[in-house]
């Protein structure tokens, strides 16, 4: 009995010293001091442990030493005793040791280990409660773990590279949505059969697509509006229009800074399409714009039920000027307090490139290209005067501006806008413009050739040139503080006067607009809902002989009118 | 003639004032800022520079209004002067740091993103909190603050952004003393 103690007292220290020994050591030299090779031959032999498959063994075993004659003899000379550790570990725990393996100077012994300490099996060990099989079972699903924890870093590492060069998350592509608006309006004019005084409609969708390639091309930008796939009326020279022309995108530029060390004095070139810098509702995006209608200087008259042009100039659609044409120009500022513009442009409109023939390389344009310029002056950082002036001729055939004759055409603009910083949230605006169209201005689909004002011979309107005039000022207050947080009061007035040298035949109107943003973060964000009532009013076609009848009543710019309209923004 | 001297003074009014630095703070505030100051340095040892003027660009991380003053955590950017005057985000930040002001600063003007320059003098770090953890960041208190409405843009990209034409609120902030 004594002996039987000693002898398991000495086992016992024999066994405790071993484990003193490999504790704190990676997996791969825990063999009781076997070197990596007999543990790769012995992992190797354990493979498969089924005593009916002794043959297969016997198979690697040549292999094996064949492997080994091949060059992988100065492993150890040990190596043909690798079959003393004996074929009792379970497979699985065998081959994920195999993978551990590789991976072991990241595994457990740097990682799991204190310094200097233990871990939980090493202790279990240490006292027994565990074998030594046992203990590389544990230790060696530990290595797997964290050869597969690494795998899966690695593979994160590799996907947030893959991400990190994403061109949306460099600047490169952005999107978003310009302005989604859902319009109610109501119309007091007396409408045509088969038309509504009430409506709903959806005013503008517009998804917007722009990036940043670099600091010489600062801004790509495209603006597509799903409202412009169907087909507008050409101006033919003479018979009747057909429909020609559509552009599903209304915007298309690009910026080119040509020099970093010049800008911001020149900085930079845009070329494209893109509203035009022509004062300052013209280029103000249809989301941030602070009433629903657009000013009489970009579009008045035309439409069911209001008088068709006529020889005094005072009918029909007339654009005044273009919101949006295919330009090229250079624009800087200087001394952070002048800034400029001086371009030229096609002068037809948005929808001219759907003219464009890309095989022979006729134009969209329908005449001599039209210059511009625009100085603009700042008091402060937000508020400022300037001065516009555009210079060409135009013309009447294939014109996809109504109201544009054939010959001399010019506008002179000045503008003005005050944010006051006295009374934050308070804002006035106003511009004033002044301009000639040539002789036998026409509207879009009218067929015209000349400026003859024999309507018999050169088609259009007949009417000789024209000098038109329009102005508008507009005025809102954001209140920041207290219930009515949030709210916006709006009012603009404005004239179109469509012939200058004729009278009664004005138009005027009145908006008067409350806004309640729901979210106000211009120029990205800006979710409103807007309530606008316009009190209109027109004159009439002119004075003096030949001047058609007019009928206010049917009228729709004679006609007071209501608007509700529900806006989301985000870019 | 007259109208020729005219036309000249106001060409050379208007090379003088293109090739001319924006002057965004009174030149008193200006007096002895050091123009070599090594930011990375300050960040890593911020109790080593104490009490030193300084100008630093940056992009507004989080504020906090206080005590009747604001505290901006910011990421420091680089004062450039092409293609606009301003910090400007070129991918290389040295870190954040703190700004002390004590004043009041309007809200949106205080957005994420805005850039701003501070001119101002160098304290010990303070503790902040940022993502809601605390971070001890070099802290400057400010003497003057200039401010650019970006939210996250550069400054020379701003005017185009929206799909339309805007203008950059920007301004000026002092002390009282100032």
């Amino acid at each position: 009995m004594e002996r039987t103690r000693e002898s398991f007292s000495d086992r016992k220290e024999e066994e405790e010293s071993a484990a003193q020994e490999i504790v704190n050591k990676p997996v791969t030299s825990r063999q009781s001091g076997r070197d990596p090779a007999q543990l790769l031959i012995y992992r190797f032999l354990t493979f498969t442990s089924n005593p009916g498959e002794i043959e297969m063994k016997v198979l690697r075993i040549f292999l094996l030493s064949l492997w080994c004659v091949l060059g992988a003899i100065p492993l150890a000379p040990g190596t043909g005793t690798a079959g003393e550790i004996g074929p009792s570990k379970p497979r699985s725990s065998v081959i994920v040791a195999q993978k551990a393996d590789n991976t072991s100077p990241q595994g457990p012994s740097t990682m799991d280990i204190p310094p200097g300490g233990t871990s939980i099996e090493d202790v279990l060990l240490q006292k027994g409660t565990i074998t030594q099989d046992e203990w590389i079972q544990i230790r060696a699903e530990q290595e797997y773990r964290a050869a597969d924890q690494s795998r899966r870093l690695d593979s994160i590492e590799e996907w947030k590279y893959k991400t990190e060069i994403l061109p949306i998350l460099r600047d490169k592509v952005n999107f978003g949505l310009n302005a989604l608006q859902f319009l109610y309006s109501h119309l007091d004019a007396q409408v045509p059969e088969g038309r509504s005084q009430d409506s709903f409609s959806i005013r503008r969708s517009e998804l917007i697509f722009w990036g940043k390639i670099s600091d010489y091309i600062p801004r790509w930008h495209a603006l597509f509006e799903m409202q412009s796939t169907s087909l507008t009326s050409n101006t033919p020279t003479s018979g009747a229009s057909t429909p020609t022309a559509a552009t599903f995108f209304r915007e298309s530029y690009i910026d080119v800074r040509p020099v970093q060390s010049w800008a911001p004095n020149l900085n930079m070139i845009r070329m494209g399409i893109f509203r035009m810098p022509f004062g300052i509702f013209t280029e103000t995006s249809g989301g941030l714009r602070d009433v629903i209608s657009s000013p009489y200087l970009t579009s008045v008259g035309g439409g069911p039920g209001a008088p068709p042009q006529n020889r005094n100039g005072t009918g029909g659609q007339i654009e005044f000027i273009q919101e949006r044409d295919y330009f090229v120009d250079v624009r800087g500022k200087i001394a952070n307090r002048l800034e400029y513009v001086v371009g030229i442009m096609n002068n037809n409109n948005f929808q001219a490139n759907a003219l464009v023939s890309t095989t022979s390389g006729l134009g969209g344009a329908n005449g001599p290209k039209v210059g511009y310029t625009r100085v603009r002056l700042f008091g402060n950082d937000v508020s400022f005067i300037s001065f516009t002036t555009l210079q060409g001729e135009s013309n009447n055939a294939g014109t996809l501006i109504n109201g544009r004759g054939k010959g001399r055409f010019d506008r002179y603009a000045v503008d003005f806008r005050y944010t006051s910083k006295i009374l934050p949230g308070f804002m006035m605006q106003g511009e004033y413009w002044q301009g000639h169209d040539g002789a036998n201005a026409t509207t879009v689909g009218t067929a015209a050739n000349g400026a003859c004002q024999n309507v018999a011979q050169c088609g259009g309107s007949g009417a000789p040139g024209i000098q038109r005039r329009t102005w508008y000022v507009l005025s809102k207050y954001l209140i920041t503080k207290g219930p009515f947080e949030n709210f916006e009061p709006t009012v603009m007035y404005e004239q179109f006067d469509p012939n200058t040298s004729m009278g009664n035949d004005l138009y005027t109107r009145t908006i008067v607009g409350l806004t309640y943003y729901f979210e106000n973060f211009p120029p990205k964000l800006q979710s409103k809902i807007q309530f606008n009532y316009e009190f209109r009013h027109h004159s009439g076609l002119g004075t003096g002989p030949g001047t058609p009848p007019y009928d206010s009543a049917t009228d729709p710019f004679a006609n007071n009118a209501f608007f509700v309209q529900f806006q989301v923004r985000f870019m | 003639m007259k109208q020729g001297w005219a036309i000249a003074s106001f060409a050379m009014t208007i090379v003088v004032g293109a090739c001319a630095s924006p002057n965004l703070f009174p030149s008193e505030v200006m007096e002895g800022v050091d123009p070599n100051f090594d930011f990375s340095r300050w960040r890593m040892v911020p109790n080593q520079a104490l009490e030193r003027n300084i100008q630093l660009g940056g992009s507004i991380l989080q504020s906090e209004r206080k005590d009747g003053g604001v505290t901006i955590v910011a990421r420091q950017l680089p004062i450039v002067q092409h293609p606009a005057y301003g910090p400007k985000d070129t991918g290389k930040s040295s870190g954040e740091f703190a700004i002390a002001f004590p004043g009041s600063i309007d809200s949106p003007f205080l957005q994420r993103g805005n850039r701003v320059i501070v001119v101002g003098t160098t304290k010990a770090a303070s503790v902040v909190q940022l993502d809601d953890l605390p971070r001890s960041l070099p802290t400057v208190s400010a003497k003057c603050l200039h401010i650019w409405s970006t939210e996250g843009r550069d400054i020379a990209d701003f005017q185009s952004v929206g799909a339309g034409y805007n203008t950059l609120p920007e301004q000026t902030f002092c002390t009282k003393a100032q």
